[in-house]
């Protein structure tokens, strides 16, 4: 490992950076790109090989040849379905399966009564750290088919298997269930008030955790000298993060060894294994998860589910492979929704428009129970970046983790850094509207500047290094923000609203629970290698990322390294793909098992060529001894005896970060907003895959997009029925919403790993929801429209252009 | 139950099914073609489209016994002799595709486009792709790969 890399950036090394050759005109995707070299900010050469490499795991994708959960047949399998809850809160009087089990070719039903009894009542969470005067959570147990009591429409009630699929809906319908129905609550805030339905006897109040974080005193003083001080209301709605696969599981257990197998889509087999062992008891090695093709994940797939340990008891007590597909309409109800944070942010300035201080007081709605990590992350990350990307000294915000009669929450592509960007930048962008300064100039004043990385921040992160200046400067050219004043006059005339709006933003990733990071390398006779990994990718293009970056450590074509995921029984330790981190972790990893496989090699080549080490030298897939006129390849090193490494690496935070600004307008005859430019640069430190990484900016900046302008999960405000319950209620973006989107990198090398990465997979999400915010607002300001919560649909905005008008 | 005969990727096929088995799970289920994904229950996500007689059509949304006698091509059929179809190729060398699971039907639903479009305006790539969802991409390379195969089938 270049040693050297691996020091913190001097400051004033921060601009011999990024020498990126390649033009964005020459970007076509789909050829082999030639190498590029790219110098770090110490003059060392590092070779990325393949900057638009095709994609090595598209053939068998576009041939139909994929092998996604629902795929999966497993010899004598039956078949399960799940009966869900009705209705959002009740007592079950009496249920009744008689029926059911006398239906043809049921094989078993079970219900609460089985999950007690097996003790499958409380799931694993994370959220174990101290809160509020030093309280812990309370933490509900969750039988993983519901007992006495349900909480949420789609909460699971029973569980039957049959010989076929439609033999198990069938019998559903024939269990009987007597309910009492309860009075539910689905609002956040109202689940917070005196006399409010509660859900669960350990959660009084439906309050399940509150912290504070930062200087409260510090805060109070800076408002208190403030010459403005903008409040806003900040909500960040419920989306449904649906992956287009949906989920589905297939469990067989060995009664001989007593070991589980869990055929499932997961982010990492590792993180599902554990949540699985914890919730069941059983131990971690006699659970195997096995993962192949998934359906793309945004942080829903990294949760045990309560129907995976269901099947898992079905299974055991049938001593049958049990499957289960879930439908769409099942997954409305009962995937893990995504976002749910309901924040007031205020922010103190002074006259120059300096930051002087910000508060926040954020709820965070988890449904009604808690995922393992869902609420860690509206608890981590906006704490980690709650100064975003200024020198804000004083920093307060108090967080409260509330229960709702809606489905459990969890991380959502960005996980919480999408809110508090969100909180960050319309606070910045309504203040410099209310003091009539520049949006670009007030944020200029108060970035953190160039020279002053590393940076600790107020609340004791470290941001290794980055150029915020040099981030917008590039953004506010390539968007032509000098010409939008001629533009929005151009529009005027056609009697067009124009608006543009920005958002400069940074985000946490890398760092990750699991002790370290491990890639094994395994080298074959024919020259090809298997990497195996436990970060499972679920469409971030890993087989293509992780063979670059061991081919080019090897000095061999990348297409002779072959990805594996989500195969348990190599033992690896390692994060699931999440946080944007796989590329700081395993993507690293990958470097450093290469460069391992060469010095491991070494000695072994040395033998083979009856000459000592040192005067053994490796170059592209060759040991050459110049003295002996010898050379051995890896593959025939490898035929003689077999050559495997384990690659390992711990890394802690890195903080992507960009620009984004969007351009748009609206007809106030009809509210319909068409976003006519949108810019992105970003800072992921190196790039490995243009391609890879443009494409993953086109997805999370859509999702951003389709949470601001439609998507929206409605529970009805009285009886907590499910009301955007499928795509046909769900606002899922179509091709055509999105144009264009132009990308540019303004890079600096991360410190934090010796390739200079830092993640990039979440940031398009945490910079579009302001970006996009902000530039409604800019349009709509001057007729006097006040700051509207998302969904920005048509209907909205054209009430409130209306309202307006009407001097409202 | 319904016996049905039908051709499917080039193959006569004849099964006894039950009356309401949908084309999809027939197509998945009975001939493990498993490159047919489901991805919704309302006929939304246009993940299960399949070729019948030519037209692009949502095998979730038809009974296998409305096929009765009809060509179907699924992806696994796309490709002729080894060489991609030209929506398959323009797929790749779009990118496309990320996590690929609703790729088989925008493939097949953009082989129909180009065949009905042999030149599509960008509103008729738009107005062919209504049908299909996807979550990873933001359509953008997409509409990209449906310009492209169609240059490619030209070609």
């Amino acid at each position: 490992m270049p040693a050297q890399l691996r020091t913190g950036a001097a400051a004033n090394c921060v601009m011999l950076i990024a020498i990126q050759t390649e033009e964005k005109a020459c970007r076509s995707p789909g050829r082999l790109a030639v190498r590029v070299n790219i110098m770090d900010q110490h003059h060392h050469h590092f070779e990325v090989g393949g900057a638009h490499l095709s994609r090595l795991e598209d053939l068998r994708l576009i041939k139909g040849e994929g092998c996604y959960a629902a795929d999966w047949t497993l010899p004598n399998q039956a078949h399960a379905a799940f009966l869900r809850a009705d209705r959002a809160h009740a007592r079950i009087v009496s249920i009744n399966t008689d029926a059911a089990r006398k239906a043809k070719g049921v094989l078993g039903v079970f219900t609460g009564a089985d999950a007690v009894k097996a003790g499958y009542v409380k799931p694993l969470s994370f959220l174990t750290f101290a809160g509020k005067d030093g309280k812990k959570a309370n933490i509900p147990e969750r039988p993983v088919l519901t007992g006495d009591r349900v909480r949420f429409v789609g909460d699971l009630v029973a569980l039957v298997v049959a010989e076929s699929a439609l033999q198990a809906q069938d019998a559903l319908e024939l269990i009987e269930i007597e309910y009492e129905d309860l009075p539910a609550v689905v609002s956040p805030r109202a689940t917070l008030k005196a006399g409010a339905p509660q859900l669960h006897d350990n959660v009084p109040g439906n309050l399940a955790f509150e912290q504070e974080a930062g200087d409260a005193a510090a805060v109070e003083a800076a408002f208190a000298k403030a010459a403005h001080v903008t409040k806003l209301r900040l909500d960040v709605t419920r989306v449904a993060p649906n992956p287009m696969e949906p989920r589905a599981c297939a469990v067989t257990f060995d009664a001989g060894s007593g070991k589980f197998t869990i055929h499932s889509p997961v982010q990492g087999i590792n993180m599902m294994r554990m949540q699985l062992a914890a919730y069941t008891g059983v131990a971690d090695d006699k659970i195997e998860v096995v993962s192949r093709d998934v359906g793309g994940g945004f942080g829903q797939r990294s949760i045990a589910y309560p129907e995976y340990v269901a099947l898992m008891l079905a299974a055991k007590s049938l001593g049958r492979p049990v499957k289960w597909v879930s439908s769409r309409s099942e997954g409305f109800m009962s995937d893990s929704h995504g976002r749910a944070n309901y924040i007031d942010g205020e922010l103190a300035l002074d006259k120059d428009g300096t930051f002087l201080g910000m508060r926040i007081d954020w709820i965070a709605d988890l449904g009604a129970y808690l995922h393992p990590a869902g609420p860690v992350s509206p608890m981590r990350n906006p704490v980690t970046c709650l100064n975003g990307v200024y020198k804000t000294q004083a920093l307060f915000g108090r967080w409260r983790v509330v229960l709702t009669n809606t489905a459990p929450v969890s991380a959502y592509r960005g996980a919480a850094r999408p809110e508090i960007a969100f909180a960050i930048e319309r606070l910045v962008d309504e203040a410099a509207a209310q003091m009539k300064i520049d949006p670009a100039e007030i944020r200029r004043r108060n970035f953190i500047p160039t020279d002053a990385f590393p940076y600790k921040t107020p609340t004791g992160s470290v941001y290794d290094i980055a150029d915020f200046h040099g981030v917008l400067d590039k953004a506010m050219k390539l968007a032509d923000v000098a010409g939008f004043a001629k533009r929005r006059s151009e529009s005027e005339k056609r009697g067009m609203l124009r608006g543009i709006g920005f958002s400069t933003v940074i985000e946490n990733s890398g760092a990750g629970m699991f002790p370290k990071d491990e890639v094994r390398l395994e080298v074959h006779a024919d020259g090809t290698l298997t990497a195996y990994s436990v970060s499972h990718s679920q469409g971030q293009g890993h087989e293509t990322t992780f063979a670059q970056i061991i081919g080019d450590g090897l000095g061999i074509p990348a297409e002779r390294v072959k990805l594996r995921q989500g195969i348990g029984e190599q033992g690896l330790i390692g994060n699931h793909t999440g946080g944007s981190r796989t590329i700081v972790g395993a993507g690293t990893v990958c470097h450093i098992a290469a460069k391992k496989l060469v010095e491991v090699a070494t000695p072994i080549a040395a033998e083979q060529l009856g000459v000592e080490p040192s005067q053994v030298t490796y170059d592209k897939g060759e040991f050459k001894s110049a003295a002996a006129n010898k050379k051995i390849s890896l593959g025939e090193l490898a035929a003689k005896k077999p050559l495997t490494v384990t690659g390992e690496g711990k890394f802690g935070s890195t903080f992507p970060n960009g620009c984004h600004v969007a351009e748009l307008e609206i007809d106030p005859q009809t509210g319909v907003t068409e976003v006519v430019s949108y810019v992105t640069v970003d800072d992921c430190g190196t790039v490995i895959n243009h391609t890879i990484v443009e494409g993953q900016m086109h997805g999370a900046v859509a999702q951003g997009w389709g949470q601001i302008f439609g998507e929206n999960v409605v529970y009805d405000s009285d009886t907590g029925q499910l009301l955007s319950g499928s795509f046909m209620d769900y606002t899922m973006p179509k091709a055509g919403w999105i144009k264009d989107i132009q990308i540019a990198e303004h890079t600096t090398f991360g410190t934090i790993s010796p390739l200079g990465v830092k993640g990039m997979g979440e940031s398009g999400c945490t910079a579009s929801l302001a970006a996009l915010t902000n530039a409604v607002m800019n349009a709509l300001r001057p007729l006097g429209v006040p700051p509207l919560d998302m969904p920005l649909t048509a209907h909205k905005l054209w009430q409130a252009i209306s309202a307006a008008k009407k001097g409202k | 139950m319904a016996k049905i005969n039908l051709t499917v990727n080039g193959e006569k096929r004849s099964a006894d099914v039950e009356d309401r088995t949908l084309l999809a799970n027939f197509l998945r289920d009975e001939l493990n073609l498993t490159g047919t994904h489901v991805g919704c229950d309302t006929s939304q996500c246009g993940a299960c489209t399949v070729h019948v007689d030519g037209r692009a059509v949502k095998s979730c949304t038809m009974l296998v016994a409305q096929a009765e006698g009809c060509e179907v091509v699924t992806i696994e059929g796309l490709a002729k002799n080894g060489k991609l179809h030209p929506a398959q190729a323009a797929f790749t060398e779009c990118h496309a595709l990320q996590c690929g699971f609703c790729t088989p039907g925008m493939i097949m639903t953009t082989a129909a486009l180009i065949k009905n479009h042999p030149a599509p305006t960008d509103e008729q790539i738009v107005h062919g792709l209504e049908g299909n969802l996807c979550r990873c991409t933001g359509y953008l390379n997409i509409v990209k790969a449906v310009k492209r195969a169609a240059e490619l089938q030209g070609k």
